[in-house]
């Protein structure tokens, strides 16, 4: 999921790489364009280009589905965000995640994956038909090609932030190398760079919380240093403090927290993006279809140890040159007074612990992580592009050669307007929020078509469009709403959408998606029942109900998804109570 | 068939993974031996801790096992 901000800017260059370092980092892109050039003579026919073959293990796939997750965006934005709000950042790796996708892995896999769909607008159109599919390929398409520049342009901050590096020489050596591997190997490139990648961000990221909790003297007394620091026991607290709005840093309530974001924009991310959803239906049988989330989910959930962690050890282990507590502020303030921003929180923590050679690695963890958030939405562009607008609308009867040849050119053209995008951000940066935000007018309103697609007979054609249609144009007018005017209008505006005159603008996304996600199910509804329903026959192996789901071949309990499920579900409640 | 790498081809993406931190254990290792040994630890927090050295040992053994593990052997490509 997408943080709203994550907007570094360079007040001063912070260090500066060494030659070690840049062995390191020159070692891991001779890497990935060597995989480009290995994979590709097994990267001849569209499955194989689009769907890596469909001969992915579910650990494969489960690491691929969890990694295209954990870009650096998320990382240093999660990290801010940490430093800013606390310990209740974590929601968004466990609450706003696992029960997602577990719900993916056991209930909505089945169906994703016996209708031998190739992408999700494809599932919209078995189900829906073309209105349905056209409007989600052609949104989704849009959203991928944006948010790949974003990465770009990020990362090219970055790298000029922490390096002093030259803006676009980061976005063109970036893009290049993206383009490459992912036009010769397709899916399994990404997949392949999105593996090694979750294997970098723990090489080059792991030491800050360890050796920060070595420093602070363990968790219990880096709590009592952030009560001491902050004056609030509110950083630490995972469930205390939502009781209301005013009672936490983030301006939000449990309301907020477990429906829209745990029950509407998690779900709608994890279960029908078809970013994360594609690495799932690379699996090679049913089983490990169902296997993949529920081992990302396992893996999702230690994520915060490097994350967040790092944002609550700065606030107690950050320190200016003359020993005073640094204090680190919003990137517009940090422009102003050429303090450290929220989000160089990371680059900070890795400087603070990291000399030559390690931080060589955390920074390749970084450019890993920039890249494979650009290959991960480019390949998922092509694909949705080649299959659900080019072949579905503009050339229908093409041989498989001509849609690989077509999914190769798709990426170096997306590839392009993603750098061109990162150029137009770099002159007018500050769209870049609303860039960010655009993903959230579509997730919350397709989770509920799909989701009453899946489980729903009774739901039709023009339900499930209309639904989908009315869900984001409600999305899109609330965002208008609480964001365009006078300060004091957008206030008011939040306090009605996220009904608390105390709710901050975190609280708003949340109660957005909930809205627009409500709208979508109630026209979705309604439409349906005064439409004529499809027949039964036409729903097999599309909606619960009228499908016989296929063993998944599971023959003892450790085989069992839904026995890994309960597991990691358990282990999920229990954190909930240790840090509550 | 090698994981992840397509029907017919010989080294897994788990060699890659193996391979790649082999490496990175293979320049940060030395390395970090010689800031210990020599006295040029890095003005970092902790460096009394020599963390690149240890890194570079874990990253060096977990790269050697699986690069070990997942090597290509004669006749990988005649499994498909």
């Amino acid at each position: 999921m997408h943080l709203p901000v994550l907007s570094l800017l360079a007040v001063t260059q912070l260090t500066r790489l060494t030659p070690i370092d840049l062995i390191i980092l020159l070692l891991y892109f001779a890497v990935v364009l060597f995989i480009g050039f290995y994979v590709k003579g097994s990267t001849n026919t569209s499955e194989e280009f689009f769907l890596a073959g469909r001969e992915m293990t579910a650990w494969i796939a489960g690491l691929s589905f969890v990694s295209a997750n954990l870009g650096s965006l998320e990382l240093m934005g999660w990290a801010g965000a940490a430093y800013q709000y606390g310990i209740l950042a974590t929601h968004w790796y466990w609450i706003g995640a696992i029960p997602a996708m577990l719900f993916l892995g056991i209930v909505m896999m089945p169906f994703y994956y016996i209708s031998k769909t190739h992408s999700v607008p494809g599932y919209l159109q078995l189900r829906f038909g073309e209105g349905a599919r056209g409007l989600s390929a052609v949104s989704f398409a849009l959203m991928t090609i944006l948010m790949s520049g974003v990465n770009m342009y990020a990362m090219a901050v970055v790298m000029r932030t922490v390096l002093g590096w030259n803006i676009s020489s980061s976005i063109w050596i970036g893009a290049a190398t993206v383009a490459i591997y992912v036009m010769l190997g397709g899916l399994r490139s990404a997949i392949i760079n999105e593996v090694l990648q979750f294997i970098l961000i723990w090489a080059g990221a792991a030491l800050i919380p360890i050796l920060g909790l070595i420093e602070a003297g363990g968790w219990t007394n880096l709590k009592a240093q952030i009560a001491a620091n902050v004056g609030s026991n509110d950083y630490t607290h995972l469930w205390s403090t939502l009781g209301h709005f005013k009672d936490n840093p983030m301006g939000i309530n449990w309301v907020g927290i477990v429906f829209g974001l745990g029950a509407i924009i998690s779900f709608g991310y994890w279960t029908t993006d078809f970013l994360v959803v594609q690495r799932v239906l690379s699996a090679h049988n049913l089983r490990a279809a169902k296997m993949a989330p529920v081992l990302g989910a396992a893996f999702k959930m230690a994520v915060p140890l490097i994350v967040i962690v790092p944002g609550l050890l700065a606030l107690s282990v950050l320190k200016n040159p003359d020993g005073s507590i640094m204090h680190l502020v919003p990137t517009d303030i940090a422009r102003a007074t050429g303090q450290h921003a929220y989000d160089e929180v990371l680059p900070l923590m890795l400087i603070r612990y990291c000399g030559p050679g390690l931080l060589g690695l955390g920074i390749t963890a970084l450019v890993a992580g920039f890249m494979s958030g650009m290959a991960g939405n480019v390949s998922a562009f092509s694909t949705v592009w080649t299959y659900d607008l080019y072949g579905a609308y503009i050339n229908k009867k093409a041989s498989d050669k001509h849609y690989v040849a077509m999914g190769r050119w798709s990426t170096v053209i997306g590839m392009l307007i993603s750098v061109m995008s990162a150029y137009i951000l770099a002159h007018a940066s500050s769209i870049m929020d609303y860039v960010q935000a655009l993903f959230s007018f579509f997730i919350a309103p397709l989770f509920g078509t799909v989701i009453l697609g899946m489980l729903w007979k009774r739901a039709t054609n023009a339900g499930g469009f209309l639904g989908l249609l009315a869900g984001t144009v409600s999305s899109i007018t609330m965002f208008l709403y609480t964001s365009t005017g006078t300060d004091a209008h957008k206030m008011q505006a939040l306090s009605r959408i996220a009904l608390s005159p105390d709710a901050k603008p975190m609280a708003e996304n949340m109660f957005r998606a909930l809205w627009s996600w409500l709208i979508c199910v109630i026209v979705t509804v309604i439409v349906s029942m005064l439409t004529k329903p499809r027949p039964e026959s036409e729903l097999n192996g599309l909606v619960y109900g009228a499908t016989a789901i296929p063993d998944d071949g599971a023959t003892s309990l450790w085989q069992k998804p839904i026995f890994w499920a309960a597991i990691v579900f358990t282990v999920f409640v229990l954190l909930q109570f240790i840090f509550f | 068939m090698a994981e992840g790498t397509g029907r017919g081809e010989s080294l897994s993406i788990w060699f890659f993974v193996g391979i790649m931190t082999l490496a990175y254990g293979l320049v940060l290792l030395p390395y970090g031996a010689y800031e210990w040994f020599s006295g040029h630890e890095a003005p970092t927090v902790l460096n009394n801790l020599h963390p690149t050295f240890w890194w570079g040992l874990l990253l060096f053994i977990f790269g050697a096992f699986y690069t070990l593990r997942y090597r290509p052997r004669p006749g990988d490509k005649d499994k498909v």
